[in-house]
């Protein structure tokens, strides 16, 4: 066959390439090629690029202990997508044909269901790094799954802790330029107007626009006025949107999600004292995840960029775990072993996925910028049923 | 008549021989596709078919954008859009009804629950691509150059715009998923070999060589009866048919996809790939892909690392752009015209063009016609250059006007051949042309060549004539043998195959009046046609023109500065100063008038010639 000529060139290929990567570990019977088509150039890279990090650093220590369940050496095979969701679903097939048993995928929903399309009909189990959108496990089926807490777990974490607080009336600003800006704001509201919140008016912008006075004289004019405004923008929206708001002298507080958590943000100082958002995860003195982020520094000479490293190691133990109950290295059997994980212990806190649609249920960190600082307010688990389907 | 007739339909062959030159080209370019095709499909994986799949399919999308900017000349940052919009038709046309329900809940129920198979959805996108490519194209297309460049980019951003809105339709800025993959290598190999045909044929349509003519000088294509506006609008909505086309395979290929996947990065990807293989014709689209796809293939597979003759590699994410950026430098540095340049293959023209032959001369114009200038004027900004002329002018006969520099010769010229409109008076030729234009007066008989040369340099010698005979012929082949009647007329049937801007200055003046003469026009007006030729080639042009005049009867108005060709060749002689006609008559009676002498040599020295004369 014309085809086994194509894969042992490859395979020998590859083989040069663990060679150096995991010093020369001989090819066992017991080995399990995970493929791993994500971004190392392009857009998606510093998304990618962390989170491949701290799955590497997991996959290593646990090929030192045996491989995953202790069993099956993990040979990992990267190829680079350039953040192209055409070039994704080639490498896809390329790690396919390689012999692939397990997918990883960018922290993109396109690329990932372009991916996912293809492992699909194989069975084969597909893991997206940190893509959040919800739809993203719905589009391809049942081998997909997430791992970083979905925009709409999110947003139902930050819904409860504003009705907790007493919030009642809240403003939705949005952008339809991204899944994450249009939808993330909209999944609040529903659980906010579920649990005897109001949404009193909503807004739109275009990612990158310098001026917001628009929206800002539409919250100004509502005759019903908010006491919270949601909004899922980053940078450079997020700055140029809540400097020229606290200009016009409106001092409603103002909620995020997990995009805001970045150093600029925090370098606003006084003018996002209040702002509450989210992360994956918080490292308390004494917790797991600071022993993480320690025993990462060492590993990779420098300290974690973001909660996209601990996930990423995430991955590996969840992958660990699913072989470890699947008894051996049959992707539908992994497959079916990570759809039944529930109350895994990980860095992080306690991760489910039985009983959702292959987005986890996780905990989710609230903080709160307070004197140009990242204050911890708690760590939540929202409630599966509470979550808004996308 | 008859015996003309006979002999023409019998030396005529199947198909002219531009289309038999391009046909062989096109399938030249569609054995190399179908070979590739074969060789993965029997010896590669299903990853390599992945990329010649992908490969062809990109190769739809930048025939499509080369069909419009190789022929017009006008880069398109707008095709991107196109590939969007196939993709975005094909996705909803071909989603299953049942996933249809809940990823497009909100759907307008006209576009639910079709259901089509790929070929179907096909059909469907590409009627749906004439509509919108007469839509977006006539508005556009009244714009000019740069300005047309920079209003696809805003058409671009209209369409991202457009698909990111319309959340019902398109699910807004989120992957819209759900899209059957049914495009396989032998459809993408299949939907490309047509877009190959396509795009090499174009160039040979009239409106191919129109749009062509056109990119290479505009005033000098109106003047052989070039109606540019039509001839882009045709390449548009050709072009945007293959590019929508190749949306339609890119939707079932991806499966998922949402706006920005048809924006700015895909429309610099497109023309990347057409700038590096060359813009004007359909081999550089064809080599522009496959060297891209080539380079970025066999140096993907080493930036993983690996050893390489003994070598060990270090692994170097992001070489394969770091490859691609200076392959890209190296030919935009080497080769600024892209690999191939305008060349197309061209496997047969040397021979095809030689099988062509040339046509009888057309048959004399009956009875007389008359171009008749009546009180005609124009006025720039205060000068007047024409001021209230009337004259007019019958076939059959040579005419010279003449007049010192700066008197509004070639004004009044421009006025006659339609390419200047009047500020007052008007000109009448014989037959209603409608507005006058260019265009319109060079189709209705009134041919003209120009005081600076406007031959279209990068079209071959006798695509130049083809060009206007292509106007008054009824199909290519009579317009190929027309054309290489006015070449052999005017001594250029050697230089046939060579590209125009090739030729010594004086065989491409006798180009312009090939081009002008292939129009069977009934008035040739000639502005200055002997500048620059020495004495043995205006002895040669004034034979040529005066034969011309002789056996097809047709007026003949010239504007030259050469008074030993205009005494020796015009039968009348008007002379023209500030504007003002100040005398017409037989060449004699012009030397002689005291007013003519004066305009020229200044009144003064005017009495004393006259004095020195009657003494």
């Amino acid at each position: 066959m014309p085809t086994s000529l194509y894969r042992r060139h490859h395979a020998a290929l590859c083989a040069a390439v663990f060679g150096i990567a995991l010093t020369a570990a001989p090819a066992l019977a017991e080995e399990i090629i995970i493929g791993a088509a994500t971004a190392q150039t392009g857009g998606l890279a510093p998304y990618d690029q962390p989170a491949l990090a701290g799955l590497r650093m997991a996959l290593d220590e646990l090929n030192a202990k045996g491989g995953l369940g202790g069993k099956y050496k993990v040979n990992l095979i990267i190829k680079d997508t350039r953040s192209d969701t055409a070039q994704t679903a080639t490498v896809a097939q390329e790690l396919i044909d390689a012999g692939a048993k397990i997918m990883i995928t960018p922290c993109d929903a396109d690329p990932s269901i372009s991916a996912g399309q293809l492992t699909q009909p194989l069975g084969i189990p597909t893991l997206t790094l940190c893509g959040s959108a919800p739809v993203l496990t719905e589009a391809v089926g049942d081998v997909m799954f997430g791992t970083y807490p979905a925009d709409n777990v999110q947003a139902t974490a930050v819904a409860d802790f504003a009705i907790a607080e007493g919030k009642k009336k809240v403003f939705l600003l949005t952008s339809p330029d991204a899944t994450y800006t249009a939808n993330l704001p909209e999944y609040f509201g529903k659980v906010f107007e579920k649990k005897g919140g109001t949404v009193v008016g909503r807004g739109t912008f275009t990612m990158g626009q310098p001026d917001f006075s628009a929206e800002i004289t539409n919250i100004k004019g509502l005759a019903d006025q908010p006491d919270l405004i949601m909004t899922a923008a980053y940078e450079p929206d997020f700055p140029a949107f809540i400097q020229q708001l606290r200009a016009a002298g409106v001092t409603i507080p103002v909620y995020g999600a997990d995009a805001i958590g970045t150093p600029t943000i925090k370098g606003l100082g006084s003018l996002v004292d209040g702002v509450v958002f989210t992360a994956a995860g918080y490292a308390e003195p004494g917790s797991k995840l600071e022993a993480f982020n320690a025993a990462f520094a060492k590993h990779a000479g420098h300290a974690p960029e973001s909660t996209y490293e601990v996930n990423g190691y995430e991955i590996g133990l969840i992958l660990d775990e699913a072989v470890k109950t699947a008894g051996s290295d049959d992707p539908k059997a992994i497959r079916d072993a990570i759809a039944n994980l529930k109350d895994f212990d990980g860095i992080t806190g306690k991760i489910t996925y039985a009983g959702t649609d292959r987005m986890p249920l996780r905990p989710v960190a609230l903080m709160r910028y307070e004197g140009g600082e990242q204050k911890h307010v708690e760590t939540v688990t929202p409630d599966a049923a509470d979550v808004p389907a996308p | 008549m008859v015996s003309v007739t006979a002999s023409e339909t019998r030396s005529r062959p199947f198909l002219p021989a531009a289309f038999r030159n391009a046909f062989v080209d096109a399938l030249a370019m569609v054995a190399v596709l179908v070979l590739a095709g074969l060789a993965v499909f029997l010896f590669g994986g299903a990853a390599m078919q992945r990329v010649v799949t992908y490969a062809a399919i990109m190769l739809t999308a930048v025939l499509g954008l080369q069909i419009f900017s190789g022929n017009t000349g006008i880069v398109s940052f707008g095709h991107a859009a196109f590939v969007g919009l196939g993709a975005y038709a094909t996705g909803i046309l071909t989603m299953p009804a049942a996933l249809q329900r809940t990823a497009l809940r909100d759907l307008p129920p006209f576009l639910a629950g079709h259901e089509l198979s790929f070929f179907a959805a096909l059909a469907v996108v590409l009627v749906l691509a004439v509509l919108i490519g007469l839509l977006t194209g006539t508005p556009l297309l009244r714009l000019s150059g740069s300005s047309m460049a920079i209003a696809t980019l805003a058409m671009l951003i209209i369409v991202y715009t457009l698909l990111v809105a319309s959340r019902e339709i398109t699910r807004g800025s989120q992957p819209f998923y759900g899209v059957p993959r049914e495009v396989g290598l032998w459809t993408a190999v299949v939907v490309a070999s047509i877009a190959l045909l396509a795009a090499r044929l174009f160039r040979e349509t009239s409106f191919g060589l129109a749009a062509r003519a056109a990119a290479d000088d505009e005033r000098g294509a109106a003047a052989v009866g070039v109606d540019h506006r039509t001839a882009r609008l045709a390449a548009w909505v050709l072009s945007a048919v293959a590019a929508m086309a190749a949306g339609a395979m890119m939707a079932q290929f991806l499966g998922a996809f949402s706006p920005r996947d048809f924006y700015f990065d895909l429309g610099f990807t497109l023309l990347a790939m057409l700038i590096v293989g060359g813009m004007s014709s359909s081999l550089g689209a064809f080599a522009g892909v496959v060297v891209t796809i080539v380079v970025v293939e066999v140096v993907r597979r080493f930036e993983g690392g690996g050893v390489v003759l003994g070598f060990q590699l270090p692994v170097l994410f992001g070489l394969t752009q770091g490859v691609l950026a200076v392959a890209m430098i190296l030919v935009i540095w080497r080769r600024p015209t892209g690999l191939f340049g305008d060349r197309e293959l061209d496997l047969l023209r040397r021979s095809e063009s030689a099988s062509i032959a040339a046509s009888a001369e057309p048959p004399r114009r009956a009875g007389a016609g008359h171009v008749a200038a009546d009180h005609l004027s124009r006025r720039y900004a205060g000068v007047v250059a024409v001021d209230d002329v009337t004259l007019s002018f019958d076939t059959d006969s040579i005419t010279g006007i003449i007049g010192p520099n700066g008197a509004g010769k070639t004004t009044l010229l421009n006025m006659l051949a339609g390419d200047v409109q009047p500020s007052a008076g008007s000109v009448s030729i014989g037959m209603p042309v409608g507005k006058a234009s260019a265009f319109r007066f060079a189709r209705a008989g009134i041919a003209r060549t120009f005081q600076n040369i406007r031959i279209f340099p990068r079209m071959t010698v006798l695509e130049n004539v083809v060009v206007a005979a292509r106007q008054v012929e009824p199909d290519l082949a009579a317009a190929e043998a027309a054309a290489m009647r006015e070449l052999a007329r005017m001594g250029l049937e050697a230089f046939a195959d060579r590209p125009a801007a090739g030729l010594a200055y004086g065989l491409r003046r006798r180009l312009e009046v090939a081009r002008a003469l292939a129009l069977k026009p009934r008035f040739l007006l000639l502005d200055e046609p002997a500048a620059g030729m020495n004495a043995v080639e205006t002895a040669e042009l004034v034979a040529i023109l005066a034969a011309v005049r002789a056996e097809r009867r047709i007026g003949v108005i010239l504007i030259e500065h050469d008074m030993r060709l205009v005494m020796n060749l015009c039968e009348r002689v008007v002379v023209i100063d500030h504007g003002r006609v100040i005398a017409d008559g037989t060449p004699a009676e012009a030397q002689t008038n005291p007013a003519v002498v004066a305009a020229y040599l200044g009144s003064r020295t005017a009495r004393a010639h006259m004095d020195a004369k009657t003494d």
